[in-house]
């Protein structure tokens, strides 16, 4: 029990759009355990996304709960659903991670500055994760100025910066050609060497293959 | 990184829209110090002029409101309705000592200048004037001129120098000392050779009163009245009216710059509505790093404050100017005489330091809202915009 970093139970998640009621989630339950890497795969619009930002207490579900390294996420409210995010989890979007006016040096500083690292300290520490993913020459390009495997190698290296115990990425490879695909799998294979916990949301089976665990969402609903 | 850093380099992302608006506040803000100093400087100049009248009382025509009062202290032309027997009773009465003046204008180059006509012995025991260069009226109905300081600089005026006015040529015989007063601009005659040239009679346009015992003011106002049927009031009463005109138009000039200060307020608002907008997914981005609805506000106002500081700073400096270099091309009347001459030097460091914080907090209050909604966005509603 100790050994396990999330535990969702009967996860329900419903989007009202005028008359409309999407069930976006029907009662997922699921275990994650610490430093394990872990798979989310399923068709489109299927809800991998919805459950992975109630695992990483970005949203709230309509029904059930989930607990983070012991956590009841439900006994938090806003500010400390930031902070828990802030402490523990490192986030990685399909699209546009980055702060566009800021260089990949500066997004990595604005990260650490919430992290609280003293900004005497964020600049050395963003080259350090900036070397990490490979990118050490490109401290001070603007977003615009980088490919999308770089400003997502960007974005892991940001997703680093509290150290956290657990990373969540939404298709971190999902609109890269083969040869960034393979750096961005190089580097989440690492970073799973070094004991994080890593759950990606896919559609890539290359990851999934190396997933030690996989979990398919369709309609809402776990499949087998 | 900090937070104040991160400000400045969103809120200087987008120039042009950056320079709008602080251009907004900034002209509210300038407008504010301009009206403000100006307002200023009319009041101490009010102040100024009253002392350097030198009267205890003022006999005008019955019926004369503060308009007229604030004329006497301005120079500008008033009906000349006293005769100079009536200025024999006020004379007559004890411990009086009353001189008449009939104010007049005339130009010299085609600039227009304050002309009094004065009873020379009179007026000289009345105001202890300096005589700079050349020399004082020889006798009670002298023809030639007698110039203030400032008036003698700004048309090249000394002794011996001819000024025509009215189509008679007067030679000019004297330059005073400088007074700090509206004396300075004025050109005095003599009382006589005024009322020729301008065909008063024997009438004169005010008098001037000083009385021996002070504490009597009140007695010697009822005692001129009873003896003259003229209106009479005391230096402090005339202070009062003037300033209370004043006062309104000073109100009337901040309610303007309020205004302006206001749309400019809006402009702010507008402006960081737009960010708050455009920025949706990058607060979604911050709210998943770990800032907190607090902390996103905090952004967003602080956003909103920096273009007050700015702008404030830059209004300030831009009304100060304005109010150095246009007030003596405003256009001459009653109320904006006053502020010629007298430049816009009345702003000190507290007026600077008050219209700045005025503007951090006007600008400060119109990012409310928008740091609000920028802050009550949900990370997940922020994030899945595209
Ligand atoms: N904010 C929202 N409001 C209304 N409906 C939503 C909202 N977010 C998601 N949905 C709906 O919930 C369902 C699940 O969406 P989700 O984004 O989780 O799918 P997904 O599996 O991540 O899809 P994809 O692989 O395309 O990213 C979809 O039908 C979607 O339309
Ligand atoms: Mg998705």
């Amino acid at each position: 029990m100790s050994n396990v970093i999330i535990k969702a139970s009967d996860l329900a998640k419903s989007y009202e759009t005028g008359a409309v009621t999407t069930h976006a989630l029907r009662g997922v339950s699921l275990e994650i355990e610490k430093g394990s890497f872990t798979a989310i795969v399923g068709p489109s619009g299927h809800g991998k996304s919805t459950l992975m930002h109630l695992l990483g207490g970005l949203d709230r579900p309509s029904a059930g709960s989930v607990f983070i390294e012991g956590t009841d996420l439900r006994g938090l409210d806003n500010s400390g659903l930031a902070r828990l995010r802030g402490e523990k989890i490192g986030f990685v979007f399909q699209f546009f991670n980055l702060l566009q006016g800021l260089s990949a040096k500066e997004n990595i500083e604005v990260a650490a500055m919430l992290a609280g690292v003293p900004e005497k300290d964020q600049g050395a520490r963003a080259l350090a994760l900036l070397a990490q993913v490979g990118l050490a020459d490109k401290a001070g390009s603007k977003p615009s100025q980088l490919s999308g495997g770089q400003q997502q190698r960007v974005a892991i290296a940001r997703a680093l910066v509290n150290d956290p115990a657990l990373l969540l990425m939404d298709e971190p490879t999902g609109n890269l050609d083969s040869a960034s695909e393979a750096e961005v799998l190089e580097i989440l294979r690492k970073l799973h060497v070094q004991g994080k916990t890593v759950v990606v949301v896919t559609h890539n089976n290359e990851i999934a293959q190396k997933a030690e665990q996989v979990i398919c969402v369709r309609d809402g609903r776990i499949a087998a | 990184m900090t937070l104040s850093k991160l400000v400045i380099k969103n809120i200087t992302r987008r120039r042009g829209r950056f320079v709008f608006t602080l251009m907004g506040i900034t002209i509210g803000i300038a407008s504010f110090v301009t009206f403000l100093s100006m307002g200023g400087s009319l009041k101490s100049e009010i102040n100024r002029e009253s002392a350097a009248l030198g009267a205890n009382l003022v006999v005008t025509p019955i019926g004369s409101c503060a308009y007229e009062q604030v004329s006497i202290l301005t120079g500008e032309i008033l009906p000349s309705n006293i005769t100079m027997s009536e200025v024999a009773k006020i004379r007559s009465i004890q411990g009086v000592n009353a001189v008449p003046v009939l104010t007049e204008k005339s130009a010299i180059n085609n600039k227009p200048v304050s002309l009094n006509g004065i009873d020379v012995v009179q007026m000289m025991k009345f105001k202890g004037w300096r005589v700079a260069q050349g020399s004082y009226f020889s006798g009670h109905d002298d023809p030639s001129l007698v110039v203030g300081s400032a008036a003698a600089e700004l048309f090249k005026l000394a002794p011996g120098s001819t000024v025509t006015v009215r189509g008679q040529q007067l030679t000019v015989r004297g330059v005073l000392q400088e007074t700090g007063g509206r004396d300075d601009l004025t050109v005095f005659l003599s009382l006589p050779q005024a009322q020729r040239l301008y065909n008063t009679g024997d009438t004169v346009s005010y008098v001037a009163v000083k009385v021996d015992d002070l504490k009597n003011l009140e007695g010697y106002i009822q005692t001129i009245r009873d003896a003259t049927n003229l209106g009479v009031v005391s230096d402090k009463q005339m202070l009062k009216s003037v300033l209370s005109i004043v006062g309104t138009v000073n109100i009337t000039l901040q309610m303007i710059a309020a205004v302006s200060v206001l749309a400019a307020a809006f402009g702010i608002v507008n402006t960081m509505l737009t960010a708050t907008y455009e920025r949706k997914r990058e607060i979604g981005i911050l709210q998943a790093l770990g800032a907190r609805q607090r902390t996103i506000f905090t952004i967003f106002l602080l956003e909103s404050g920096f273009y007050g500081i700015l702008g404030g700073a830059a209004g300030v400096v831009l009304g100060l100017l304005v109010s150095l270099t246009a007030a003596p091309y405003i256009s001459q009347n009653a109320f904006t005489s006053f502020v010629k001459g007298s430049g816009g030097g009345l702003i000190d460091l507290k007026t600077v330091a008050g219209s700045i914080l005025f503007s951090a907090l006007v600008a400060v209050a119109a990012g409310v809202y928008p740091a609000w909604r920028a802050a009550r966005l949900s990370p997940v509603e922020a994030i899945s915009y595209e």
